[in-house]
């Protein structure tokens, strides 16, 4: 101990509690930047591993049921919940509305209501920042009016066309000012919105080829199934008649019954030829689709062409088509030989699924811009539920009374498919016991009227 | 009797939702609804009372996040809810929307209605928007509502409990459920029935780094002089760094000023200090501005360090506290009310300290909390008062248990 202090003299009391406070100071002084240091250690820490865990949440994010247009705004919240901002956007590319035009697809934020939807940026960069210090001017302006927030951080992914904007509406401690080192956050952040999204958008395609296999694989076992049926009846028949015909037959056989032998072959042939044709036309669809060779054709000359083509299975059925009335002057740009084949089919099952003496009208009028061909039966009808069955390929309605009717099924989606390559739509409305209305809905571009 | 709910959601109606089916299907005589502040009040309103009914009395306000055993979070999306559904336990609510001309007068006012209608010891909770006006940023300052109050009040003994309310960490806006509508400037009262008994503990996190110094100077909330030295140079020299402009902001997560009660030579006591954040600087005047004008010439004062360990070790001690408090009574709520700096984004914590709270807290006690701008609670055996950079637990209970 020292001499000086070994006495208590007021002086040197007054001396050791100066000296005291100053210690006491100095060291609280070192002991508050300390303090400072390690807190604004853990804040950077904090902040360096905001793409850590925003990786972490995407991903379980992208591993649950939900859409790829349904992600950004989880993804935004989490964004905004680890950089505590107070808003955020992420917009797409519309390389269809122009040139670095961007749509906002997600946002979030206090002024999101009030701001703009579309962003346009004639050079759009891949990082920007906003600070108290950057002048108001492109690309600042732009990008500022996005979340309507004066302090932004931006970072656009050119080969994605997919962009993200986080916002403040003030530079402090917590909202602190954007700077260079912000690059990777924005990035990361990006990245992994892109990455997730992506992923979920594969997961579609994925879930979508699965169900396309496996209708394919469905509609292949019904053809096979239509096949055994639709094949060995009129085959049996063929083989049956064929024997009974055939030299050293062991059946009597008489001069009438020989000829109704052989048009029960021909009509069983034929019912063969038909099925074969449909199947070909049907395989042989999706390369006809871009080969239509399109003209102009009257309405009336479709409808009588048709109505002509389905005359032997009218007398056969004991079915009356009313005379298809149209439009004057109505035309229809069409392949004329696929689209008599439509009204074909369409009038083909109407004829087939009438009662005997019923009546199968067909009409074209216009329709809005467009036009609308009509095919109406009363016959046996359907159910709702029946109805998208009865566009499936091979796929005939349940039910003795209409797998009476036989055929492949093929008449009704060959019609859609050639239907829909005109650019039309096929529509079935029916009711079960009281028939069927099909129409068909042509485009106003496809639809004119001439004079005379 | 009490049942509380969170959830956290960008769109109002999907948190409302979630956080009204937390609740459970019993009807509420009163909600008390903490809501994040990027939320908008009024379709999280909508939302409420479509969920819950148009007659049920809503409370409440801004809140910069909730905390919950569920779950905790300051990014704005959190929704907070409490539901009483027992008369018995039944909050009645005392409103005033006079605090932009007069917050001590509109405190007095409230005071003076719940002294007309509460018995010895009632319970009340206080909760008012904290920020007046943004631009220039100004606070209804608890220290004045509280003043008012304890004028209008008496001298009766009262646990008043309190917390300011904020939309955000940034001091950006707060706003208030007034039972029915979305308003600001106003104060709610929720004055407890005479069954509810209260255990409040205190959690700090500041320790002194100075000597004694005596302010010298001082308008209001703007301190000019410390020891007849500038007040920002004092601090800037303190800390090694030139303050001030938009960094004056900063100074509010470094130093505080604490005020030291009973014995100034005891030895250190964190519920001995009532501290004060600082809320700007000025430069051009030398001055920083507290968060409440009730220091006054003369008080002597330290300058206070944040230390987070002490904030953890402070929170871990006011837990334990509290569990041994209220081991075996019939205990009905845990509130915390939470200064919002104490999170870690701000305060740089390694742990969140409202996580210690949500797990540590006595798991049979239904347990909501929220992120605060100040709060207010009884301080060192006499009355309530506004305190800043700590965390305030309280529980509920049957007072006949």
């Amino acid at each position: 101990m020292s001499a000086a202090l070994s006495q208590s003299s007021p002086g040197v009391l007054e001396r050791e509690l100066a000296y005291y406070r100053r210690e006491c100071n100095d060291l609280g002084a070192r002991l508050l930047r300390l303090q400072e240091e390690q807190s604004q250690a853990f804040r950077e820490a904090r902040r360096s591993r905001t793409v850590a865990r925003l990786i972490r949440e995407a991903y379980r994010l992208a591993d649950g049921d939900v859409a790829p247009e349904e992600i950004g705004a989880p993804i935004l919240e989490m964004i905004m919940e680890n950089t505590l901002c107070d808003g955020a956007a992420l917009l797409a590319a519309d390389p269809a509305a122009g040139e670095g035009v961007f749509r906002v697809t997600h946002a979030i934020g206090p002024h999101v209501a009030d701001a703009p939807r579309r962003l346009a940026l004639p050079a759009p960069p891949s990082f920007f920042f906003t600070t108290s210090r950057t002048p108001i001017e492109p690309p600042a302006y732009e990008l500022t009016a996005v979340l309507r927030l004066p302090y932004v951080l931006w970072a656009y992914d050119h080969p994605s066309g997919h962009a993200l904007i986080i916002g403040n509406q003030s530079e402090s401690n917590v909202s602190r000012p954007f700077e260079a080192g912000d690059q990777e956050l924005i990035e990361g952040a990006l990245s992994v919105y892109i990455d997730v999204l992506l992923r979920k958008r594969a997961e579609v395609e994925l879930r979508a080829a699965k169900t396309t296999a496996e209708r394919a694989s469905q509609a292949r076992a019904r053809f096979l199934a239509t096949l055994t049926h639709e094949l060995r009846t009129p085959l049996n028949a063929i083989i049956g008649y064929s024997e009974m015909l055939a030299p050293r037959s062991p059946y009597p056989l008489t001069e009438a019954s020989r000829g109704d032998y052989a048009v029960q072959i021909l009509g069983a042939g034929r019912q063969l030829l038909g099925l074969i044709d449909g199947i070909l036309d049907y395989s042989s669809i999706e390369n006809a689709v871009p080969a239509l060779a399109t003209e102009w054709v009257p309405a009336s000359k479709l409808l009588q062409q048709a109505v002509q083509m389905v005359s032997a299975g009218v007398q056969r059925r004991d079915v009356a088509i009313e005379p298809g009335t149209a439009v004057p002057g109505l035309e229809f740009l069409v392949d004329p030989l696929r689209f008599c084949q439509v009204v074909q089919n369409l009038l083909g099952n109407a004829v087939k699924f009438s009662r005997p003496q019923g009546i199968v009208t067909i009409a074209a009028t216009l329709s809005g811009e467009g036009a609308v061909l009509q095919v109406r039966d009363r016959g046996i009808g359907m159910r709702a539920e029946d109805i998208p069955r009865a566009l499936e390929p091979f796929q005939q309605i349940e039910g003795s009374h209409a797998r009476s009717f036989g055929g492949a099924g093929l008449g009704l989606p060959i019609a859609k498919a050639l239907t829909e390559a005109h650019g039309g739509t096929l529509c079935i409305e029916s009711v079960p016991g009281e028939g069927t209305t099909v129409s068909i809905r042509l485009p106003a571009e496809r639809v004119r009227l001439t004079l005379g | 009797m009490i049942a509380v709910g969170y959830a956290k959601h960008s769109d109002p109606a999907t948190a409302v939702r979630r956080c009204v089916a937390a609740l459970g299907p019993a009807p509420a005589r009163l909600l008390l609804a903490f809501v994040g502040g990027k939320l908008d009040p009024h379709a999280v309103l909508a939302a409420l009372r479509r969920e819950c009914g148009e007659e049920v009395p809503i409370h409440g306000g801004s809140a910069a996040g909730a905390i919950a055993r569920e779950g905790y979070g300051y990014s704005g999306f959190e929704l907070g809810l409490i539901a009483f559904r027992d008369p018995e336990v039944t909050p009645r609510a005392l409103v005033t929307r006079q605090l932009l001309p007069d917050e001590r007068a509109a405190g007095a006012v409230l005071g003076d209605e719940v002294r007309s209608q509460v018995t010895r010891d009632a319970v009340v909770l206080l909760l008012f928007d904290s920020v007046a006006s943004s631009a220039p940023l100004r606070l209804h300052h608890a220290s004045s509502i509280v003043e008012g109050f304890h004028a209008g009040f008496g001298d009766a003994p009262l646990h008043l409990l309190g917390g300011g309310l904020l939309t955000d960490m940034n001091l950006t806006g707060g706003w208030v459920y007034d039972g029915r509508e979305v308003v600001k400037h106003a104060a709610v009262a929720l004055v407890f029935p005479p069954g509810i008994a209260a255990e409040t503990a205190i959690m700090h996190g500041c320790r002194p780094v100075s000597t004694f110094m005596e302010i010298t100077r001082i308008d209001g909330a703007d301190v000019y002089e410390l020891d007849g030295k500038p007040a920002l140079a004092v601090i800037e020299r303190m800390l090694g760094l030139p303050l001030g402009g938009a960094k004056g902001h900063e100074l509010s997560l470094v130093a505080t000023l604490g005020q030291k009660q009973g014995d100034p030579f005891a030895p250190y006591d964190e519920n001995a200090y009532v501290n004060r954040l600082i809320l700007r600087a000025a430069p051009e005047t030398g001055a920083v501005t507290l968060f409440e004008p009730d220091f006054a010439l003369g008080t002597q004062v330290q300058i206070m360090s944040r230390d987070n360990s002490l904030m953890l070790e402070s929170v871990r001690r006011g837990v334990a506290a509290i569990n041994s408090a209220i081991a075996g009574g019939d205990n009905l709520l845990g509130l915390y009310i939470d200064c919002a700096g104490r999170g870690s984004a701000r305060s740089g914590a390694p742990v969140e300290e409202a996580e210690l709270v949500a797990r540590g807290l006595d798991a049979g006690t239904p347990f909501l909390g929220f992120y605060s701008g100040v709060e207010v609670a009884p301080f060192a055996g006499g009355p309530s008062k506004p305190l800043d950079w700590t965390g305030v637990l309280t529980v509920l209970r049957s007072a006949r248990a």
